[in-house]
């Protein structure tokens, strides 16, 4: 029952687990329930206590409710007349009324205390998860399958009703804390007849709690072994209700395929968490004969007391009353199933934590304020392969970005072209070989500091469902926008005419799913990375790295796209990707990479006269043009 | 103090409600007979603890030592029944709800959804909207009939307790109309806390958008590198706050109210009581009485919170089963619409025609196509250019059945196509879009969706990976063809120029249809593969005119790679604007010869 490896994926963590080896030892348990009780910090001092002591009195209020009927039998069965009864039987009813009141404001009051004291330690525990996400300034971990699974393990965000959230976790523990103050005081009414009457009572219901929550710690365990199935079925799911897959699925009559295909996938991942289910209901059959071990007996000793007067009938009714209490003060199944959930969500977050590790060593080397003009950037022999792959992407590379010039790279697809870039971003970190920065080291640089200083378009960029003016402003960490500068590169990348249209201009909400939010057109979106590039220029970038940054633009935008940027663009470097050599040509200095090498370097009139790959490539595209003609002309080799 | 309800969608949930019970039983016979027993039983031993208490301390007090004891087992088992009942019956409903909606309201509604045979239900957000809800609320549409139980067994079990009551003494039967004050009260606060949960509900959705943006699969790299994760990260952490604070407020709301309710009832409770005390000290009730009635009152409380938490949930699952209802008139409307069984042809000799067809977009002004005709000879490859908006999809997602044309007719060899079966005149088509599916299947797999009878067939899918020039993604793969896609799943993630081409390979599997739609299908390739894959593709055009007479229909924005096609339609605004060869239309020096200079200077110019 050793802590568990660090390296393990979640699904092979639970496809690992037996019933039985998941059981926790009572150390463990209490240090984790401990932690899961700490998070009460979280939700800040007020609500915190506030809560525990609305639990508190809730809980008290059912064996209390025992007593306060009890004391009211005694002042009925208390001999004497009718009137000296009533009078004596006034102030005990006064007091059931007060703890059945107080039972429902605990009740009531617990909904609301409950919902803000698990808001905050899920919004402080997402905090914590953002954190520790964002710390690494490389992605190659995170990207990483099992990382993402532990990511999506511990979001505290559930999609569905069996999920449990470490603030679920720390207020199902305040209602089990809360829960043995009352057997203390029903234990008590217990001894009020005879001692012994405890452990006949309390063994049986300590047996049911075990068994719940071993149930409980296996169906967590089952359930988190049914994700891995229901991803699978994720993929059709979203397919069938999208616009692309859509068409794809009429064209090829995939209906009756693709449903046979989900529910396959469905029985088959969710068929161990049914039988986990089905046994559970079992379990709960054989727990009632375990209630009625623990009460018949207790139930019986009280009322031959009753009957032969060792007991009065306010006693024998207390006992009656509160006995059965026990067994639902001491936790059901659902207090310990979250109970459980939160125990495994902070084993997760600390494998999390492990795996993405800490934030990188602030690097001593400052990289120079932005807006300072960069220097040389320098590839120096640099190899990358990705993590858990064999294959070099990129290898043997040297190559120097100067400062000013227009950069472009070209090559066919999965030459590493991307991979470069993102390199240069400093997103991955070379394997072999290094980048340096006016000869400084890039991994000695300081990340935000280097960072600063470019401003990127990716293939796949990023589309926030934010307004416009935040989504432009985003290229410069977005704030303090000035509505100039954000009016100067709408012009230039086009994206004016697209928020002229919009009906809350610049405040429009790029999202359907907000109020007043639209959905924009992959051109559109595209005009928005463009700008929002852009204005990381405008505002101090010396760098524009930019991944077919046209790829969703027609001809002719595209064109007086360049023309607006060339001009503009303020002395700024730019890197440029584009499978267009017609947009390429015009830049100072084309690099041709194959493979991941670099194999030819020039200016366009350079590499023409070179007659080499570039040269072949551009005139195949260029051939249908000059011959008017057919594509059947122009071929040539694959290079 | 309910909304009004459409007449027809009150009159189909009953029958609604059958099926999803008649659906329980074929997924899980066994657990759907112990659910309707245990809620049945549950109804019965809610006043069993009070009764048998009553018995047995009156029983002790008469001194009837028998009847004691046997009743003090009856206490016993009585607590171990309602507390059994009550766990099992929220389990056993549990379970019977997630078999039946994954397994039987979860594949029909995902039936419902591509068995419409257009895809307008998916372009429009309003639509789309619905059919979300839908394809997300499979669960809550499978409880649906279970809560509907869940409350008519709690109002049973209200009914119980007040007659039990009112036995005790006439009096009592007063706190009926008082136990429907804490009733309202909860129900109302409810009212308050759904309202509450609608109303955050679009910062809620925020907030987890900006949090998929930070750590979702892409890694955040864009937002990292230009330093906007910062900010991000605070308008999530505002988002879900703003959240909390407005669902904070209506639950502190709803919790007076309903302690509002229990302190009216409580009060008149105690009075009520007052009254047995009396009854008891003149002897005319007894002690047992006494217990009877705070027992009873006790889990008053309980079934009172059931039953309103089980109607709302009832009243809740309207909003999905309003949209379910719709969707399934929807598809039946479609359906009917369609009911035609005409085969299509088994080649081509005439071709395809266009006659004035328009076709706008549902919910907007101008027309995506605007009077169309034209002639797509049998054996033709057809180049279709023109801007972005021209309508140059709209009108390939007409010729595949996907949109049908508001005026005018779209003729296969003569014949109407709307007079065709749908899924018959699509099962001789194929098709690469522009937006192509990326399924996360195996590659093999993804492939081989083109032609679902031999995607088993090694032969046949190698066949289509070489068609479309996909030799080498296939060899690259750790595991070639048998390679999971997709990064979540544990597979390999494809660049978009391996999805274009496994897009195309996918459309290569059939292997004689009758037409064939690249929908700028290169957008994303190189030039030598673009090269290759056009030349390949004008072959196979031309081997399958000589057999079946396809048409091949080629969209493209970019006219070298169109000028080899024997017919040019170019488009403008839904118009078609000139039609001819590439030869025949540089010579005009119309539209399409301005449009064709302004790309050929881009790479003549200077050299």
């Amino acid at each position: 029952m050793g802590p568990t490896h660090v390296s393990e994926t979640p699904e092979a963590h639970a496809a690992r687990n037996s019933p039985r080896s998941h059981a926790p030892g009572p150390t463990r348990t209490l240090r984790t329930l401990a932690r899961i009780l700490g998070r009460l910090r979280d939700a800040g001092p007020v609500p915190a206590v506030a809560l525990v002591a609305v639990r508190l009195m809730e809980r008290l209020v059912t064996p209390v409710t025992a007593v306060a009927l009890a004391t009211l039998v005694g002042a009925l069965t208390g001999a004497g007349d009718g009137g000296t009864v009533i009078t004596a039987a006034l102030l005990p009813l006064a007091f059931l009324a007060l703890v059945m009141l107080a039972g429902h404001l605990g009740d009531a009051a617990a909904e609301p205390l409950e919902y803000l004291v698990a808001s905050r330690i899920d919004g402080a525990h997402r905090d914590r998860v953002a954190q520790m996400v964002r710390a690494p300034s490389e992605v190659g971990r995170l990207e990483a399958p099992e990382t993402q699974a532990l990511i999506r393990q511990v979001r505290a965000d559930p999609e569905h009703g069996v999920e449990t959230t470490p603030g679920d976790g720390t207020t199902a523990a305040v209602r089990v804390a809360a829960g043995l103050a009352g057997v203390a005081v029903t234990c008590a009414v217990l001894a009020s007849f005879v001692w012994w009457l405890v452990p006949i009572v309390l063994v049986p219901a300590l047996v049911t709690v075990v068994l719940r929550y071993r149930l409980a710690v296996t169906g967590a365990a089952t359930w988190v072994s049914a994700i891995g199935g229901e991803q699978h079925v994720d993929v059709w799911r979203r397919a069938n209700v999208s616009a692309s897959e859509g068409k794809d699925i009429r064209v090829f009559g995939l209906r009756d395929w693709m449903v046979d295909r989900m529910q396959s996938r469905l029985r088959e991942a969710n068929a161990p968490l049914w039988r986990h289910w089905e046994h559970r209901l079992r379990v709960e059959w054989l727990m009632s004969i375990l209630v009625l071990v623990g009460l018949i007996p207790a139930y019986l000793l009280v009322t031959q007391g009753a009957l032969v007067g060792t007991a009065t009938v306010a006693t024998q009714t207390a006992v009656l009353a509160a006995g059965a209490t026990l067994f639902q003060l001491l936790g059901n199944g659902w207090d310990l199933y979250q109970l459980a959930g939160a125990g495994r969500d902070l084993r997760a977050t600390d494998r999390l934590a492990a795996r993405i590790g800490r934030a990188d060593p602030v690097p001593a080397q400052r990289a120079g304020a932005p807006g300072a003009s960069i220097g040389e950037v320098r590839f120096e022999g640099v190899g990358f392969r990705y993590p858990g792959s064999e294959r070099m992407v990129v290898e043997d590379v040297d190559l120097t970005v100067r400062p000013g010039e227009l950069l472009a790279i070209v090559g066919l697809n999965g030459a590493g072209k991307s991979t470069l870039i993102k390199l240069l971003c400093g997103l991955h970190r070379p394997t072999h070989g290094r980048i340096t920065v006016d000869g400084t080291d890039l991994s000695a640089l300081d990340s935000g500091q280097w960072r600063a200083r470019l401003s990127v378009i990716f293939q796949e960029f990023d589309r926030y469902p934010l307004s416009v003016r935040e989504n432009v402003a985003l290229g410069r960490g977005g704030s303090g926008t000035v509505d100039e500068d954000l009016e100067h590169v709408a012009r230039t990348s086009g994206l004016a005419d697209v928020v002229a249209g919009l009906p809350a201009g610049w405040d429009t909400p790029l999202s359907r799913g907000r109020s007043g939010g639209v959905d924009l057109s992959g051109g559109q979106w595209q005009q928005v990375a463009l700008a929002r590039a852009l204005y990381g220029i405008r505002t101090g970038a010396r760098f524009l790295v930019a991944d077919e940054p046209t790829a969703h633009l027609d001809v002719r935008t595209e064109f007086r796209l360049f023309e607006r940027l060339m001009d503009q663009r303020d002395g700024a470097g730019i890197v440029l990707i584009s499978h267009r050599l017609s947009t390429v040509r015009r830049a100072d200095r084309i690099v041709l990479l194959d493979g991941g090498r670099i194999t030819e370097e020039g200016t366009h009139a350079e590499l023409m006269a070179l007659r080499g790959t570039y040269a072949e490539l551009f005139e195949m595209q260029a051939a249908r043009f000059r011959s008017g003609g057919a594509s059947d002309e122009g071929g040539g080799d694959r290079a | 103090m309910t909304r009004p309800i459409p007449t027809p969608v009150w009159r189909r949930l009953p029958a609604l409600w059958w099926e999803v019970l008649t659906l329980s039983w074929r997924c899980t016979p066994g657990l759907t007979v112990l659910a309707l027993l245990v809620l049945a039983l549950s109804v019965v031993a809610v006043p069993a603890v009070a009764l048998t208490l009553r018995a047995t301390v009156d029983a002790t007090a008469a001194g009837a030592s028998g009847v004691a004891l046997a009743c003090a087992v009856g206490v016993a088992v009585a607590h171990a029944l309602t507390s059994t009942f009550q766990t099992v019956t929220g389990e056993v409903i549990t379970t019977v709800a997630d078999r039946t909606g994954r397994m039987g309201v979860h594949p029909r509604v995902h039936r419902a959804i591509a068995s419409v045979p257009g895809i307008a239900h998916l372009e429009r957000g309003d639509v789309l909207d619905r059919v979300d809800i839908v394809r997300r609320g499979t669960g809550q549409i499978g409880r649906s009939v279970w809560n509907v139980l869940l409350s008519a067994s709690h109002v049973l079990k209200l009914l119980v307790t007040v007659v039990l009551l009112g036995a005790v003494h006439p009096l009592l039967l007063s706190l009926i109309p008082l136990a429907a004050v804490p009733l309202w009260a909860h129900r109302r606060g409810q009212v308050l806390v759904r309202r509450a949960e609608v109303e955050g509900a679009e910062n809620h959705r925020l907030q987890q958008d900006l949090f998929e943006t930070v750590a979702g699969v892409t890694g955040g790299g864009e937002a990292r590198v230009s330093g906007a994760d910062t900010r991000l990260d605070r308008l999530r952490g505002e988002a879900w706050r703003a959240t909390e604070r407005v669902r904070f407020r209506a639950r502190a709301r709803a919790a007076v109210w309903t302690f509002a309710g229990w302190l009216v009832f409580v009060s008149a409770f105690a009075g009520g009581i007052a009254v047995v005390i009396v009854q008891a000290a003149q002897g005319t009730g007894t002690v047992g009485d006494l217990v009877l009635t705070v027992m009873l009152a006790v889990s008053l409380g309980q079934t009172v919170r059931g039953t309103v938490t089980a109607t709302a949930e009832t009243a809740g699952a309207r909003r999905v089963v309003e949209p379910y209802l719709w969707l399934r008139g929807h598809v039946a409307g479609e359906l009917a619409r369609e009911g035609c069984t005409e085969e299509p042809p088994r080649s081509l000799t005439e071709g395809l025609a266009l006659d004035r067809v328009s076709f706008t977009y549902p919910g907007t002004e101008r027309p995506a196509l605007d009077g169309i005709s034209a002639h797509l000879p049998a054996g033709s490859v057809i180049a279709v250019v023109g801007e972005y908006g021209s309508g140059k999809t709209t009108l390939v997602k007409l010729l595949l059945g996907l949109y049908r044309p508001d005026a005018g007719t779209v003729r296969v060899e003569g014949r109407d196509l709307a007079d065709m079966s749908t899924e018959g005149w699509r099962s001789r088509c194929s098709a690469a879009f522009q937006d192509f599916g990326r399924f996360e299947v195996t590659f093999g797999e993804t492939v081989g969706l083109g032609d679902l009878d031999r995607i088993g067939d090694p032969d046949a899918v190698a066949r289509a990976v070489r068609e479309a020039d996909a030799e080498e993604i296939a060899a690259g793969l750790p595991e070639g063809v048998h390679t999971q896609l997709g990064r979540r799943l544990g597979g390999v993630e494809l660049s978009e120029g391996q999805w274009q081409r496994a897009a195309l390979a996918r459309a290569s599997m059939r292997r004689d249809p009758l037409l064939f739609v690249l929908d700028e299908p290169t957008a994303s390739l190189d030039a030598p593969s673009e090269e290759a894959i056009f030349r390949r593709y004008m072959e196979r055009a031309r081997a399958h005119a000589r057999g079946t007479g396809t048409v091949t229909v080629v969209v493209s924005h970019r006219f070298s790679t169109v000028a080899g096609a024997d017919l040019v339609l170019v488009m403008e605004r839904g118009r078609l604007v000139e039609t001819g060869t590439h030869a025949e239309l540089v010579a005009v020096g119309g539209r399409y010869a301005r449009l064709y200079g302004l790309q050929e200077r881009a790479y003549t110019a200077g050299t």
